[in-house]
């Protein structure tokens, strides 16, 4: 099933993965809420997230942060965060903070499932 | 050369309202038509940062909010100048206290940093009005970088 907050959905692929469509905006009004969404996956299990932009037309450095942030939680149990579908906003931030030193990139979100299998 | 100036008197919605802007002024072409689609976009993030900062930290005490918004192209760069009637910060000093705070995968206190970073020159000042004033440019011939501890 797949569970809608804010404009971002969550959408479980496995039982220890899903994609995250981001929606239009991952910024400071709504990072609290995709930190709060991310941590539930993790207490239940979940150990890898797609984070799929293709919608994205806004990342600042509060939604960065929550990202990283999910990073932290899940990097210790072997988990993984790779983004998939990059938005042009959400490259220039990328490539601002050579965040592709840590984020796998994938053209697409089924590329980035196929990674993962 | 088109420059543009817009007014803003409310918090709430600003940010919508200036990436609506940005959309038309995307869509419409002219005011940022000299500038490659990654330089608009690092121009957007740097105003969108600021902004971002005032409306969640800056104080304007008893008074409306008043933002405006000057937008110079100038050849490969663009200008820009975000004016506004709050109470200001030291942003150096506040740009040096984040540099040295930033801990690996930061969580918060990126904000001014990426501003900074994306920027190729900025000043923060107070105007003859008292209004507080953030001149900067962002060039398209600039490889910009944040550097993050991973």
């Amino acid at each position: 099933m797949q569970a809608t907050t804010m404009n971002f959905s969550i959408e479980p692929i496995t039982h220890d993965s899903v994609v995250i469509r981001v929606g239009k905006a991952l910024d400071f009004r709504n990072a609290a809420d995709f930190k709060a969404a991310t941590q539930e996956q993790v207490r239940s299990g979940i150990r890898n997230f797609i984070l799929d932009f293709s919608e994205t037309g806004i990342l600042d450095s509060t939604g960065l942060g929550s990202i990283f942030s999910l990073y932290r939680q899940v990097s210790p149990m072997s988990g993984q965060v790779v983004f998939a579908s990059v938005s042009r906003p959400v490259q220039v931030v990328v490539q601002l903070t050579r965040t592709y030193k840590v984020f796998r990139q994938f053209p697409t979100v089924e590329a980035a499932r196929e990674s993962m299998r | 050369m088109e420059t543009t100036r817009q007014s803003f008197n409310r918090l709430d919605g600003l940010i919508d309202e200036l990436h609506s802007l940005f959309d038309t002024w995307e869509s419409e072409g002219a005011l940022l038509s000299h500038l490659d689609e990654d330089t608009i976009q690092l121009f957007r993030l740097a105003v969108h940062e600021w902004v971002a900062n005032l409306v969640q930290h800056a104080r304007f005490d008893e008074k409306s909010p008043m933002v405006t918004l000057d937008v110079i192209p100038n050849g490969r760069r663009v200008r820009c100048i975000i004016e506004d009637n709050s109470a200001g910060f030291p942003l150096d000093e506040r740009l040096d206290l984040q540099r040295l705070a930033l801990k690996p995968f930061p969580e918060r206190g990126m904000g001014l940093l990426m501003l900074n970073a994306a920027t190729e020159y900025y000043e923060y000042s107070t105007s003859e009005n008292g209004r507080q004033r953030l001149e900067f440019t962002v060039s398209a011939d600039s490889d910009p970088c944040l550097n993050i501890p991973f």
